[in-house]
């Protein structure tokens, strides 16, 4: 059973990076089979699997050359460890409709069957905010089941991370999707732990694990490397690989309850960030 | 005795009448410039004159027609909804019931759940139809509405304000119709795969009956399908069966609300599932079921080609006879002898008359084998919607026929009448076009007659209910063809006696 997942999150909270080292983790520990479907317009959701390629994305594909055009060999790209890598690609900044590539990308997938049922993980990486009806199609009937939003305890990312959980409420009665958990990618904030931890518990949620912040990240994303193939011996690569296998043994799915703008911020003030 | 004086009265005329009014053509005076020869390929052009197609949802929506107490949901503005009834006032003569979401500026920002569940709501405790087609419009595609979802809320909508048992009578198909992602012939054939995957969910006591999808054809097409099966004593269903729906003698209304008789009927489409096999005569236009059919439950498909003509009817027929079992009885022998005599009566005034055709691209691959058979020269043949297969079939009709002409025919797949008219100006000598109403005008430029035949024919009376498939299908418009050179204005050398 290929298990549909997605990632949202802030822009900018590390996201991407966040899913590919997860991906990499999946794939080098526990030897999962995994493909990446990248469903941010700028196309970045696979360059440290790719190892720095930029992919030829679907709606590229479909604008140079046609629908027939595109086949699963032009557009799926493999990458570290057998990753499977799609990207929908979609407008420049202020063009266009770019929610509606992505539900054009996964549409013209599932046509050509390239979620073989041979794959254990299909991983949705959605731009920062979902916007506008198109960035929650991977949230659809019979697209992912489950969801990691990706936070840190910074206000705007817990902000972001509520948002996304009111559009999710939706979602979850219709199609039957699921908060998996909260990713907590530190920013080295006082008090973040325990500031996520209760921000998991009022929506109802957990946090499934603390990334501690470390430079080897970066490090790694200058070598266009995903930290477990830069290092696979390295704390950090230790941390991604806890959250893989958090994520493969999950159990907790919930519907969350997301909080009002007065309860977001008295749960800010209370953890002395708002100085 | 006096005469009564007579009630009705002659009404005077003034003004221009109609026997003054003369328009001269306006010559190409030496200003005249030429179009630029690079602008006239679609391809190098950013926009379309004269399209030989129309929106993908107005297929969709013909289908839903042909369908027992159905009516067709429109997720869009209500131009959508407007313009289509509108075309098939003109094509069929008679009301079309079509319901709209009306998007307004709205349900372009916060989406259109609200329209549908409402207007789902509204539909059904108003009309009680049997089948709603939900059909979706470029509008609704573009901002995302889940539609999936949206429908789970409509029914629940329902099932609270009129309880489960009216709710689950009710039978809701969605059909995506993004019409930038195709044409009408898109349409038709994701209406006929969306109408058999969430009806003919299953195959539980198969029976020896056949499926028929029709494809953009008319009454008269499906009336002369229907005559076929019953000469070979054949039960079959036709899904979209708009024979009675949009020809519909005029009776005052027994019931309201009202609905035209005939259609497909909820049952029968459900049933579709457990025949013997499922016949697409247009592929591009209801292949797409036949297919899903096969896949699904392993019922052969056959797919094309159109049964126009003296072959591909052949083909028809043989192929109905191998699935059942049934012969070919003899008054179909005798009305395909009606139709080769026929041919044979009026060879010597279609032979090698230089003939161009256009249309839907089933219907154009059908007229197209139908004219080489009549021994005339297809100089260029036309589909208004661009095909994968469109190119490779007409190319092995020409290779069939290659003793009837000089000179390739030239094969437009896609592009647009403008540039097929240009083509055809650069021709020396063409003596007839076939196809539907949009090319009168450039009939009338060129000066040649324009036989009617293909969807959609609205500014003629009659054409909805005569067919073109089927022997004497064909044998009518051979007759029209006949006729139509007969009646034109050729030159003394050219005219041949009757």
């Amino acid at each position: 059973m290929t298990r549909k997942i997605a990632f949202y999150g802030k822009g900018g909270i590390g996201k991407s990076t966040t899913q590919q080292n997860t991906a990499a983790a999946m794939n080098y520990f526990f030897g999962k089979k995994v493909l990446i479907h990248g469903c941010d317009p700028k196309a970045d959701c696979t360059r440290l699997i790719l190892g720095g390629k930029s992919q030829i994305t679907v709606m590229d594909t479909l604008r140079e050359y046609g629908e027939d055009a595109v086949t699963v060999e032009r557009v799926v790209k493999t990458g570290y460890g057998g990753i499977k890598c799609v990207e929908s690609g979609g407008p420049e900044p202020g063009v266009g409709c770019a929610g509606r590539g992505v539900i054009t990308a996964i549409n013209l997938m599932e046509e050509m069957g390239a979620y073989t049922p041979d794959l254990d993980f299909i991983i949705f990486d959605v731009l920062g905010d979902v916007v506008c009806g198109g960035f929650a199609m991977p949230v659809r009937e019979g697209k992912a089941q489950e969801i990691y939003i990706v936070a840190s305890g910074e206000m705007m990312a817990l902000y972001a991370a509520n948002n996304i959980c009111r559009g999710m409420v939706k979602y979850a009665e219709q199609s039957g999707v699921r908060i998996g958990g909260i990713i907590c990618n530190s920013r080295n904030v006082d008090g973040e732990r325990e500031l996520v931890e209760e921000f998991c518990a009022r929506i109802g949620t957990q946090m499934i694990h603390f990334i501690p912040r470390d430079n080897i990240v970066q490090k790694a994303e200058f070598n266009r490397k995903t930290v477990t193939e830069f290092d696979p011996d390295c704390a950090q690569a230790r941390e991604y690989r806890k959250l893989a296998e958090k994520i493969i043994n999950n159990d907790h799915f919930v519907i969350p309850q997301p909080m009002s703008m007065e309860e977001m911020e008295s749960l800010v003030l209370k953890y002395g960030l708002l100085v | 005795m006096s005469v009564k004086e007579s009630p009705v009265k002659e009404i005077p005329v003034e003004g221009i009448t109609y026997d003054q009014i003369k328009i001269e053509k306006i010559p190409a005076t030496p200003a005249y410039i030429p179009r630029d020869a690079r602008l006239i390929p679609a391809e190098n052009r950013a926009v379309v004159i004269n399209p030989g197609y129309t929106c993908m949802p107005l297929g969709a929506m013909l289908a839903v027609l042909g369908v027992r107490r159905a009516i067709p949901f429109v997720q869009g503005a209500q131009g959508c909804t407007t313009y289509v009834r509108y075309t098939f006032c003109r094509i069929f003569k008679e009301p079309a019931a079509i319901a709209t979401a009306s998007f307004h500026e709205d349900a372009a920002v916060f989406g259109g759940r609200r329209n549908v569940v409402e207007g789902i709501r509204n539909l059904v405790v108003r009309y009680w139809p049997e089948v709603i087609g939900v059909v979706t419009t470029c509008s609704s595609e573009i901002i995302g509405d889940d539609m999936v979802s949206f429908l789970k809320m409509a029914r629940k909508r329902l099932r609270d304000e009129i309880g489960a048992e009216k709710e689950e009578a009710v039978a809701i198909v969605l059909i995506n119709t993004p019409s930038f992602a195709g044409s009408h012939v898109e349409g038709y054939n994701r209406a006929a795969r969306a109408f058999l995957e969430t009806l003919a969910t299953r195959r539980t006591r198969p029976n020896k009956k056949i499926n028929i999808i029709p494809g953009l054809v008319y009454p008269g097409d499906i009336r002369e399908i229907k005559h076929l099966l019953q000469e070979m004593e054949i039960v079959g269903t036709v899904l979209f069966d708009i024979a009675d729906t949009l020809d519909a003698p005029l009776h005052p209304p027994q019931s309201l609300p009202y609905y035209p008789p005939g259609g497909t009927t909820l049952e029968e489409i459900r049933e579709m599932a457990n025949a013997a096999a499922t016949f697409a005569l247009q592929p591009e236009a209801g292949g797409a079921g036949a297919r899903f059919l096969e896949r699904r439950f392993g019922l052969p498909a056959v797919v094309g080609p159109m049964p126009v003509g003296v072959a591909a009817t052949d083909a028809f027929v043989q192929a109905l006879a191998r699935f059942t079992g049934r012969g070919v009885p003899q008054s179909l022998l005798d009305e395909r002898g009606r139709l080769v005599d026929a041919m044979a009566d009026t060879f010597h005034h279609t032979m090698m008359k230089r003939v161009a055709v256009f249309g839907d691209p089933d219907t154009a691959l059908g007229l197209t084998r139908f004219v080489c058979e009549l021994g005339m020269t297809p100089v260029a043949v036309a589909a208004g919607t661009p095909t994968r297969t469109f190119g490779r079939a007409a190319q092995a009709i020409f290779a069939e026929y290659q003793h009837l002409f000089l000179d390739q025919p030239k094969i437009f797949n896609g592009g647009d009448l403008f540039e097929f008219e240009e083509y055809l100006k650069t021709l020396k000598r063409l003596d007839l076009i076939i196809g539907h109403s949009k090319g009168k005008d450039i009939a009338g430029e060129l000066d040649v007659p324009l036989v009617r035949a293909g969807f959609p024919v609205y500014d003629r009376f009659g054409y909805q209910k005569k067919p073109i498939v089927g022997y004497r299908g064909a044998e009518l418009l051979l007759y029209d063809i006949v006729n139509a050179i007969l009646d034109y204005r050729y030159p003394d050398d050219r005219t041949q006696q009757l």
